[in-house]
């Protein structure tokens, strides 16, 4: 009796669930028979069809075959779960990778930079859009791309931030602000409207955005946190001694000047006299920035040693790079270095002074660019080594050309 | 009620379980009896219970049988020869994680 009335409505119940969103088959099967059982069920306790099967509707309510049919499909899609699986094997080797690398650095054992750098590299370019794309894959309800983007784009900036920091590259400072902006007014509204639109369906990850912030709190201090006294204090007497050794090799240098003008070598003293001008120009210059960042800190007068404000980043930026003649004084001591490579033949002069001018070579080129985000001292002690290597070069350059 | 979240990791096993020891179910018959056998403590939707059926039947666990009741399709699902070999092992795997957690959870007698 009732399975005869149910079997007379079969087609209406049928085209209901594909009202409702179910297009698979096989599914379509096993949820008819399911839902007619269902109806059955309270049709034995006395209801009629028609009350009964509208129950049955209501319980299922709105979305639910569209979010089983897209969870079984996804089940069974073998090439999405091995997507799934691949993303996480992945996830963990590249974390193991960027781990064993940051214990060769603590370790100061070569190739850390490299492991570090390729580690987070797969992180950011293969595991993270592979994760965040999965998991939206997996979402049924209140799919939002921007959630993913947003999500990616924080993290993604945060780790290439990281290693690009440890690496000492250029624009290591700018990623990680941008990306705890994106984090402040991007990731966390967002996040925290998705809670509360899911509330009381899941649980709050509360706990989770506070962990995140004390993270990123932690990465901000320590990118801001001052250097530790003991190391400002090595690089003011690392400056201290450049200073006196420039001072000792210039006298040196007069000394082959004077040298130089008294005797017979007047066809060198032209060649002589373009170098120490040279020289001496280079030297004007960094004066003038060594100068430039004392006052940025508003203590003209004020030798290196006593001056206060010795980490401030801002001081080598403004006095070096912004205002300052710091990409000059590279282009101008690179020319110099060109010179004296020409006029030195001598491969074995060549090469020590070659040495120490190897603050123009391309490498220090990076050196010179953290220059931006450098305590004050830092830059102090640069510039006073550059000194010494400019002074050392014409010594040697000058003895080499009055005794070949 | 159990929570949803606790069950999550072990439907398959139930279900699994319930297939070696009645033969050849349907889909309603197995929420019933869950729920019978948990004295309505899990209640077990088409929801949660369809995708994990057909992974299973995917990955040759499980095979069907087909019946026609009237015009209704009803499908039978069994344990395969390598499905059943794996239920042994998954409802082990499950009895030693409980008496795991039974020791983690027991209160220590002071």
């Amino acid at each position: 009796m009732i399975a005869a009335v149910i079997d007379d409505n079969y087609e209406r119940i049928k085209a209901d669930l594909v009202r409702l969103g179910l297009t698979y088959e096989r599914l379509m099967d096993d949820l008819l028979d399911h839902i007619c059982c269902m109806v059955e069920e309270n049709m034995e306790e006395g209801d009629d069809f028609e009350s009964s099967y509208n129950m049955v509707l209501d319980s299922i309510g709105e979305n639910r075959l569209p979010e089983i049919q897209h969870q079984t499909l996804l089940n069974l899609d073998k090439k999405f779960q091995r997507m799934k699986n691949f993303t996480y094997i992945f996830g963990l080797s590249a974390a193991i990778l960027t781990i064993i690398g940051s214990l060769f650095k603590r370790m100061h054992w070569p190739g850390a930079g490299i492991m570090i750098v390729v580690g987070l590299a797969l992180v950011v370019l293969v595991f993270l859009p592979l994760y965040f794309i999965t998991s939206y894959r997996e979402q049924t309800e209140r799919k939002n791309p921007v959630y993913p983007i947003v999500g990616y784009l924080t993290l993604a900036l945060l780790l290439a931030g990281a290693s690009f920091k440890v690496m000492h590259w250029p624009g290591a400072g700018m990623m990680l602000n941008i990306s705890i902006g994106f984090l402040l007014i991007g990731f966390v509204p967002l996040y925290v409207v998705n809670v509360f639109q899911k509330s009381g369906k899941e649980r709050v990850y509360l706990p989770y955005i506070v962990m995140l912030l004390v993270g990123i709190a932690c990465v901000v201090l320590i990118s801001v946190v001052n250097m530790s006294k003991d190391r400002l204090d090595v690089y003011i007497d690392g400056a201290l001694a450049n200073e006196k050794q420039v001072e000792l090799v210039e006298e040196q240098t007069a000394g082959l000047l004077q040298l130089a003008e008294d005797s017979a070598h007047l066809d060198q003293l032209a060649t002589i006299t373009r170098i120490h001008n040279q020289v001496r120009d280079m030297q004007v210059m960094v004066t003038g920035m060594q100068e430039g960042m004392i006052a940025f800190v508003g203590q003209s007068g004020v030798t290196i040693e006593e001056i206060k404000g010795k980490d401030n980043k801002q001081a080598g930026r403004e006095a070096m790079l912004e205002h300052g003649e710091g990409s000059a004084f590279i282009m101008e001591a690179k020319k110099f270095a060109a010179m004296l490579n020409e006029l030195v033949k001598d491969p074995a002069v060549r090469a020590q002074i070659t040495d120490h001018l190897e603050f123009t070579s391309p490498v220090w080129d990076y050196a010179y660019n953290g220059v931006a985000n450098s305590p004050l001292v830092v830059n102090y002690y640069m510039n006073t080594d550059a000194a010494k290597g400019i002074a050392l070069a014409e010594y040697t350059a000058i003895a080499y050309l009055l005794h070949p | 009620m159990i929570a949803n979240d606790l069950l999550k990791g072990t439907l398959r096993t139930i279900i699994l379980k319930l297939l070696a020891d009645n033969g050849r179910m349907y889909g309603y018959e197995i929420t019933k009896k869950v729920e019978e056998l948990s004295t309505g403590k899990i209640k077990l939707t088409f929801g949660a219970l369809y995708p994990v059926l057909h992974k299973l039947e995917a990955d040759g666990h499980i095979a069907t049988e087909i019946e026609y009741i009237g015009k209704r399709v009803r499908k039978y699902y069994a344990l395969t020869e390598t499905g059943r070999s794996w239920t042994a092992q998954k409802v082990d795997e499950f009895f030693d994680f409980v008496n795991t957690l039974t020791y983690v959870l027991k209160p220590t007698p002071a």
